[in-house]
């Protein structure tokens, strides 16, 4: 009984029988990211619609209001539930707390694609997302390749105890492992943010009268650090994460080295995407980690494009079958 | 020994240990820096202090300054006038000031609630406008304002010595000043007496606005970039400051030097835990224990000028 009343929510919801498979529309995807105010989650959004304008879907947004809010992303979960959307393309504001949100969709049937950040629990059809820590580890590197093995840097990093930051500090702490005459001088918090790596950097560069690189957990820090330089006539290489418009126009400009990418509009495209085609019966790859991208300049070029005009790629170009 | 006088003992304290423990702190070079670092919290905590002298709270400047510094830069690169940007963004800050003054002087709402109201109705105007994307890369001009010195000072220094003088002056020697100490104390004296309580408290909250758009537009040319969420961090850090500096929550009692000497010990705390390369799990315990200590020495000395006099 229990089941005929999930299947007749499910097919309502536009989960196609087997005999309409891939040629159904309509679904409707509830799409939840982190916060409204990092630009990767805002092309995460724009990746999302896009993908879900092509596959002829639609794409709700579930944004908590006070940013990475975790009860707030939980009773976004449970309003979702009464809404029932066909399906739903995740990103946990934090990896554990946010299982029993997973387990409660499990429960209500609602198909869940986990990107970006794993979640660890509960029963997901897909992870799709990068390996932050190797992200962090091939654009540290690139950095100190460049300073060939040499000199003195400091490392920005994010926001204490979050996993991000956590994962991209312990990314620039391997690639520093491998080049053992460079000098660690300081590895410092400006959670994330600009104003604060400013800050940091402007205190660091009055007590160290040589730093040769600076490695930030994000491209917002990699910034604020370069005001400092700026502003005290002092050169130093510097690396952020995240691939943003801003740290392209930067490399560009001569002023940052690289940015490490994993493309968060590709997140957003290839999730929603898998969301749709499992609703339509056509096979999605249990897990699939986005290959790392260190933008500098030389390949900058065709990412130079602002996001409201990218379009997502081809599924079958990103995901091979295995 | 004044309040005033223990709290600038604790500030020179602090340095003492700092100039002991790490040889950069005690530098021209640091002491600007750390200045310049406190003048952001200064200039937004000096109209703040106006607010709580009248036993009031403003909770929207955080917002303000955010969507100040966003509106401020969209009008620079609509317009690529330095000074029409400055404009704007002063406008938007006094313009949220006075709506949260009539919203708590004609609707008679509480200021806690007034202004939480705004900081909600600020924050969505602005994520929605901004939708994720930052404004960025302004003429070098505009951002002598956040970078550039004159005479040897920062300029964003100047601006909050400028602020201290006037708004310091403002307080203390003129009627208004006055009026606003009586408003704090007890504002239903205040009417009886003749002050215009409601005319008053606008132009309270207007300061306050307007002093968040000038802090909008100071970090706009500091950091070279605006997006929404930007003010967000800067709020509990102001509220400190005025705290800290000895002005009272429930009105009446306190200045504009006690939130400079506020804001000070704010920045000296993370500019030194910087110096000393404390490691990041250690800074925010540490920044607890300093201002717990701050708070509890001046407690202490209160308590010992009261048994004195």
């Amino acid at each position: 009984m229990m089941t005929a009343v999930l299947m007749i929510l499910a097919v309502s919801c536009g989960k196609p029988g087997e005999d309409t498979a891939g040629k159904t529309g309509g679904e409707s995807i509830a799409v939840f990211t982190k916060n409204q105010t990092n630009p990767f989650f805002q092309t995460v959004r724009l990746g999302a619609e896009n993908a879900a304008k092509q596959m002829n879907a639609t794409v709700i947004q579930y944004i908590p209001t006070v940013q990475d809010s975790i009860t707030e992303q939980l009773s976004e979960i449970e309003d979702a539930i009464i809404k029932r959307p066909g399906a739903i393309v995740f990103i946990p504001v934090n990896s554990k707390a946010l299982v029993p949100g997973i387990e409660k969709l499990n429960a209500a049937n609602i198909p869940v694609v986990n990107i970006t950040d794993r979640v660890l629990g509960g029963s997901v059809i897909s992870f799709m997302g990068c390996d932050e820590v190797n992200m962090a580890l091939n654009t540290g590197r690139f950095l100190l390749q460049k300073l060939n093995g040499r000199g003195n840097v400091i490392i920005l990093e994010g926001v204490g105890g979050s996993e991000n930051s956590a994962n991209r500090v312990s990314g620039y702490r391997k690639a520093l492992a491998e080049f053992p005459n460079v000098k660690l001088l300081a590895s410092q918090p400006a959670n994330f943010q600009r104003v604060q790596a400013l800050g940091v950097t402007e205190n660091l560069l009055q007590s160290y009268p040589q730093i040769d690189g600076i490695l930030a957990a994000n491209d917002s820090m990699a910034l604020g650090a370069i005001e400092a330089l700026d502003a005290a006539r002092r050169k130093a290489l510097v690396v952020g994460l995240n691939g943003t418009k801003e740290a392209i126009d930067a490399i560009k400009a001569g002023k940052l080295l690289a940015t490490g990418d994993c493309d968060g509009f590709s997140h957003g495209c290839l999730g929603t995407m898998a969301a749709v085609r499992h609703l339509r019966n056509l096979p999605v790859p249990k897990e699939f980690i986005f290959s790392v991208m260190v933008i500098d300049n030389t390949n900058y070029a065709g990412l130079d494009v602002p996001y409201d005009q990218r379009m997502c790629p081809s599924w079958e170009s990103v995901v091979r079958d295995k | 020994m004044s309040s005033f006088a223990w709290r600038l003992l604790g500030v020179l304290l602090l340095c003492v240990v700092l100039t002991l423990s790490s040889s950069a702190f005690l530098t021209v070079g640091n002491l600007l820096n750390v200045l310049r670092q406190a003048s952001l919290i200064f200039l937004i905590a000096s109209g703040l202090t106006l607010v709580i002298l009248s036993a009031g709270l403003d909770l929207s400047i955080g917002a303000n300054l955010g969507l100040s510094a966003c509106l401020a830069a969209a009008v620079i690169k609509a317009t690529g006038s330095i000074a029409i940007g400055i404009g704007a963004g002063l406008g938007c800050g006094m313009t949220i000031g006075i709506l949260n003054g009539l919203l708590i002087t004609m609707l008679r709402l509480p200021p806690f609630i007034a202004t939480y109201g705004m900081l909600w109705m600020v924050y969505g105007i602005n994520y929605w406008t901004m939708a994720g994307n930052t404004i960025y890369g302004f003429p070098a001009a505009f951002r002598e304002i956040g970078s550039g010195y004159l005479l040897g000072m920062p300029i964003p220094v100047l601006l909050m010595v400028l602020s201290l003088i006037v708004g310091s002056v403002f307080t203390r020697y003129t009627t208004w000043g006055h009026e606003i100490y009586a408003i704090g104390a007890n504002a239903e004296v205040a009417r009886l007496s003749g002050i215009p309580v409601r005319r008053r408290l606008i132009l309270v909250y207007t300061l306050s606005g307007a002093m968040s758009g000038l802090a909008g537009i100071v970090y706009l040319a500091r950091l070279n970039s605006a997006e929404a969420g930007i003010g967000e961090p800067l709020l509990l850090p102001a509220i400190a400051s005025v705290l800290i500096g000895g002005t009272s929550l429930f009105g009446g009692t306190g200045s504009l030097g006690g939130a400079l000497i506020g804001a000070v010990i704010l920045t000296l705390v993370l500019n030194g835990m910087n110096l000393l390369t404390i490691s990041g799990n250690w800074q925010p315990l540490i920044t607890g224990v300093i201002l717990l200590l701050a708070a509890g020495i001046d407690t202490a000395a209160r308590k010992w000028n009261e048994s004195q006099a």
